[in-house]
């Protein structure tokens, strides 16, 4: 995987650029694509390089072992050249990630929530955590135009949410979401058609959606929508650069106190020196903080951006998530189709009559492959060894539907990101360290979330129940390790993505996140990337003042 | 039984025939369900080549088993349900699961999901008027 051809470094001119990004996944696609159209020489640098469709493990009649394997969503399990390893060992939830063209977006659900008007005031309505410095009418226009680039497919007048566009039909409820659906009608409770960043129609060059069933593992039909087959081919065709397999050490600055470039090695381990007059970080919310917290200097003793906060690297957020899988009578959808279908929002917003504030998402999970569902069984003790074996596999066998629960998670200092004293990637650069724990706030939730969905899957017909709470390898959602503020002393970017620090480093990943919402974040970075892109092109005459 | 068993692998002939009998402990054939066990010689070669790049646990989990005062085929009470053994019974249920035989009788095409795709029902949009009839539910801000 991940193995396209190598850049050669004979062609490669290293006079200044007018921008560097670092990262070419949900945001750096993005931030490249929307910087285009001013001209500017803009080059992207990332570790990995671009993934061909055809080799994505659904085109293989071993795509579930592949799953786990070389397209895990664990870069320590992976471990592909690509790939760094991550000290999650202190971390009861586990990374994933996906490095390379298209970043997390490759490997994602293409489960697509935006934020709601409320995840921006959690302060001002519930009194805890922070408010953004901006708020949903000022990302709105950026998550229509997001929507648009990316092809989103839903169905608009959902409840939850102030009135938004639908670029296309929504995936297929099934058997698996209606089933699950009349449980919620039932109790009268919310759900709706999930958005999702996958096409249902033919769109912008892409084919629609075949129900390959293999989403989160590369969409070899080409319907999700990565950023490698959405922004980056317009992106390029505009005149930015992406170098591949360029991992970057550290983001040098001038006498000034500004960023004057970046030290990476490029696809051969050669270091190599690209100076650059505005750089911005793309790497999300373990990534990011890795490369800012390895940039030290005199001017930066602490990493860089990090003098006026020290906030780099901290208020690490990770969407804790319940799984409550029904095991049903009828045969369901199984293996066939996108994970996703449908969503609920019902617990989404404070209820002062719970012992949490804030809330969370389910997200419908459609079904699971004949190897996940006989590991499942084997391993929970519902499929025997011996002569009962086939017996109960066929008990479970496309008879599995359920739901996940994204329970927003509050920040808080001590999650943190750091450098591993000992733990070194292939070039030497020293690892990320994850330390977190689940807060009371949010195990509370987590709770909560599995009764509710217990009572739900009940409702619907369920006969029995498959529970883990939190997913223990469930570290998709990386978020707040550089968050964005007015103030200096309390946050690491302004209100527009500048760094306070270094007027000439902007962040536009997961890590600028004031707050976790209560859903999947990547509409979220791309209509952020999209704002600030937007901001830095209304202030390039005094960008650095 | 089989002509299975390797001589350039890394498992000694041994260790493969002992591995052979788990295979058919943990799922034996079936006539009822037209459905071979994973012993059988081809879903075991499979089994033989995947067990390369994760020869360290299958090597804990073979041993554990060798090291049984029972026959293997009287193991069951004290081998299912370990976590040594784990990482042996994934690949054991990675490479059965997708073996031909085993697929159409469970009702598959023994193929790839791509390029073919898979049908699935719309389902009843009609379902969600009732969720509609509530109204609003977010919260100004």
């Amino acid at each position: 995987m991940n193995a396209a051809k190598k850049n050669s470094t004979q062609d490669i001119d290293f006079s200044p650029v007018d921008v560097l990004i670092i990262g070419a996944g949900a945001s750096g696609g993005t931030v490249a694509w929307n910087l285009a159209d001013t001209k500017m020489r803009i080059v992207c640098l990332e570790q990995g390089g671009w993934t061909n469709p055809a080799q994505y493990p659904s085109s293989g009649r071993d795509w579930e072992t592949r799953a786990q394997s070389d397209f895990s969503i664990n870069p320590n399990r992976r471990a592909q050249p690509a790939d760094y390893p991550v000290n999650d060992d202190d971390c009861p939830i586990k990374v994933a990630n996906f490095n390379g063209v298209g970043g997390g977006t490759v490997l994602y659900a293409g489960h697509y929530p935006r934020f709601h008007p409320s995840d921006f005031k959690v302060n001002t309505l519930d009194g805890v955590a922070d408010d953004w410095p901006i708020d949903y009418s000022t990302l709105e226009p950026f998550y229509n135009e997001n929507d648009r680039m990316t092809g989103v497919s839903g169905l608009a007048g959902d409840p939850a949410y102030p009135a938004k566009q639908s670029v296309m039909p929504p995936l297929p409820m099934g058997l698996s979401g209606q089933t699950i659906a009349k449980g919620f009608n039932k109790l009268g409770w919310h759900w709706w058609p999930s958005d999702s960043a996958i096409a249902t129609q033919p769109y912008a060059g892409r084919d629609k959606c075949i129900n390959l069933g293999a989403c989160l593992h590369g969409c070899a039909q080409g319907a999700k929508a990565s950023t490698d087959i959405t922004y980056w081919p317009e992106a390029i065709r505009a005149g930015v650069e992406l170098r591949t397999w360029c991992r970057v050490k550290e983001i040098t600055v001038g006498e000034d106190g500004m960023a004057s470039g970046v030290v990476y090695f490029d696809a051969d381990g050669v270091e190599q020196f690209q100076a650059a007059h505005v750089v911005i970080m793309a790497c999300n919310g373990v990534g990011t903080p890795r490369i800012l917290l390895n940039s030290t200097s005199e001017q930066f003793p602490d990493g860089l951006a990090n003098n006026s906060s020290g906030l780099v690297g901290k208020n690490l957020m990770l969407h804790p998530y319940s799984s409550v899988q029904g095991i049903f009578e009828e045969e369901l959808d199984g293996y066939r189709g996108p994970v996703d279908s449908i969503w609920s929002q019902e617990f989404y917003e404070t209820n002062a009559k719970r012992d949490f504030v804030r809330g969370y998402t389910y997200e419908f999970t459609r079904g699971r492959g004949p190897v996940a569902t006989a590991l499942t069984g084997v391993h929970s003790g519902r499929i025997p060894w011996g002569a009962g074996h086939h017996a109960a596999y066929r008990r479970l066998y496309n008879r599995i539907a359920g739901m996940v629960a994204i329970c927003e998670d509050l920040p808080e200092e001590h999650n943190t990101v750091t450098l591993d004293p000992q733990l070194t990637d292939a070039h030497g650069i020293p690892a990320p360290k994850m330390t977190y724990r689940i807060s009371d706030n949010s195990q509370k939730m987590l709770d909560f979330s599995i009764e509710r969905a217990s009572e739900v899957l009940t409702v619907a017909g369920a006969k029995d129940l498959l529970i883990e709470s939190p997913i223990a390898g469930g570290g998709w959602h990386l978020m707040g390790t550089a968050r964005m503020g007015t103030d200096p002393k309390t946050s690491v970017v302004n209100e527009w993505g500048r760094s306070h620090d270094v007027r000439n480093l902007f962040i536009v990943d997961g890590s600028i996140f004031v707050t976790s919402a209560g859903v999947n974040p990547t509409r979220t970075i791309q209509a952020l990337a999209l704002y600030i892109s937007d901001q830095i092109k209304k202030r390039l005459t005094n960008l650095f003042d | 039984m089989t002509n299975t068993i390797a001589s350039d692998h890394p498992l000694t002939r041994q260790e493969q025939a002992l591995l052979q009998k788990l295979c058919r402990l943990i799922v034996p054939a079936d006539a009822a369900y037209q459905v071979p066990g994973a012993d059988d010689p081809s879903i075991f070669a499979d089994i033989l080549q995947s067990v390369r790049t994760n020869l360290e646990p299958i090597k804990l989990g073979i041993d554990i088993a060798s090291g049984l005062d029972v026959p293997i085929e009287q193991a069951t009470p004290m081998l299912e349900g370990r976590a040594e053994l784990a990482p042996l019974v994934s690949i054991v249920m990675q490479c059965y699961y997708r073996d031909d035989r085993v697929m159409e009788a469970l009702g598959m095409e023994a193929r790839a999901p791509f390029p073919k795709g898979y049908e699935v029902p719309q389902g009843d949009w009609s379902m969600l008027e009732a969720v509609q009839a509530r109204g609003k539910i977010w919260r100004d801000a």
